[in-house]
């Protein structure tokens, strides 16, 4: 099959994975509506009370800092305000998808959503270090930059070897899926999110990923989420079969001026909330 | 028995248990072992320095080589390990691509251990250590062999 034929084919298989709940783009589009309320929201969550309990468990998690337990989505809203709820409704929804095991990259049931918490955490973190203000969409971007890897894993599983030997000609590992699949999981990702009408700034900031100096409108969320991934994959939070076999861009860490030690300090706290929030659903 | 060693976490074992870390990236491993007391402890330590957060350090020394690594000899000691016995390896601390010095967290795990064994007169046996791969350790005590893994590749330390 030629390169062009493949990349029709894992284009053709976004269309076919389940949205990741009817929920989650009913509730972006709330996040547009200046009339928007609480009552709102209770009203598409009711839908899914399943949905609601495991919102309910992320809100209570020690992460968001509440200082009382809440038990309901109204109350959330009022001790969390709007956006911060809305992270949370969506991290729920990418957790229902993410359980599985991820052929081809090699990891087990659960490691894409521990590694997506945990680059959401590391990215929120390094905000906080760089004296940057953390914005709730920096959460859902970082929680959702591998979501392209549930689409092309069965696609890398089949090319893996001829992948894993343009990666060791010196290729990062996203250049190797494309030579060989047409595409990489960071495209095919920020296809997803388009085709689900996620705001374009977050598509922008799941597409760059791994190619930040590609971006054609280069920003703090891209940036973040570039430098926090590679951190996590350093701390062995959801490698897979590529390893470290990325290239972070330098043109990024200038831009955010960030010094080995501030790296190391945020590295020192990555853990513990990231395992904090990854054992919520178990 | 078959233990996990998480991520900035420790274990030591006597014969019959087996070690296992998984997905060393930058992170240290090391294998400490006495053959003729048949013990050996296996670390898993994140970054090289304790000083970056001390507070994390007093809660969790596993989590820094300078701190993890003196505890885990002298965990050994108590299990009747003799330092002029034992066989150190080392796997792991790698680095994402390119030659930028603030991702070089692997590299300073590693020149931090090297300090802290040659203070104490401790030779290094083997090593795996460097480059892009994410590594999962094998360490089986009855036997002293190390096994790394990355993916379906295997090969001994």
């Amino acid at each position: 099959m030629s390169q062009a034929e493949k990349f029709r084919k894992i284009v053709s298989k976004i269309h076919t994975l389940p949205s990741i709940s009817g929920v989650a783009p009913k509730i972006l589009s709330l996040l547009d509506d200046p009339n928007s309320s609480a009552e709102q929201v209770q009203e598409i969550l009711r839908l899914d009370p399943g949905l609601t309990a495991n919102i309910l468990k992320l809100t209570n998690s020690a992460y968001f800092g509440l200082p009382n337990k809440v038990g309901s989505v109204k109350q959330a809203v009022v001790l969390l305000g709007w956006r911060r709820l809305i992270k949370i409704v969506l991290a729920t929804c990418v957790n229902a998808v993410m359980d599985k095991p991820i052929p081809g990259y090699d990891l087990p049931p659960g490691e894409l959503w521990r590694h997506s918490v945990a680059v959401s955490v590391t990215a929120e973190g390094l905000m906080k270090e760089l004296g940057l203000e953390v914005d709730d969409e920096i959460f859902t971007a970082a929680l959702l930059h591998d979501l392209g890897k549930l689409v092309m894993g069965e696609f890398v599983a089949k090319d893996l070897e001829a992948i894993r030997s343009a990666a060791e000609k010196g290729a990062p590992f996203q250049i190797a899926e494309r030579e060989i699949l047409g595409t990489d999981h960071a495209e095919i990702g920020g296809m997803l999110l388009k085709n689900w009408s996620f705001p374009s700034k977050m598509i922008e900031a799941v597409r760059w990923h791994h190619d930040p100096d590609l971006a054609e409108n280069p920003g703090t969320l891209i940036d973040i989420v570039h430098v926090a991934n590679v951190l996590c994959l350093m701390l062995g939070i959801g490698a897979g079969i590529e390893g470290l076999h990325y290239q972070p861009s330098s043109t990024v860490t200038r831009r955010l001026g960030i010094k080995p030690k501030q790296l190391e300090m945020v590295a020192s706290q990555t853990l513990q909330w990231a395992n904090e929030l990854s054992s919520v659903f178990v | 028995m078959r233990q996990i060693v998480q991520v900035g976490d420790m274990k030591v074992g006597k014969k019959g248990d087996i070690l296992v870390t998984h997905a060393l990236g930058s992170c240290l491993g090391l294998m400490v072992y006495d053959p003729a007391a048949q013990v050996g402890g296996m670390l898993h330590a994140m970054l090289p320095l304790s000083k970056i957060n001390p507070e994390k350090a007093m809660a969790n020394p596993y989590m820094f080589v300078d701190t993890g690594v003196p505890i885990l000899f002298k965990e050994l000691y108590k299990l009747g390990g003799e330092k002029k016995r034992m066989k150190v390896k080392a796997a792991g601390c790698g680095s994402p691509m390119g030659d930028s010095e603030i991702f070089k967290i692997g590299q300073r795990n590693y020149t931090v251990l090297k300090k802290i064994l040659w203070k104490n007169k401790v030779l290094l046996e083997a090593d795996d250590v460097g480059g892009t791969l994410s590594r999962t350790v094998h360490f089986i005590i009855k036997t002293g062999q190390t096994l790394i893994k990355n993916g379906s590749r295997e090969w001994e330390l």
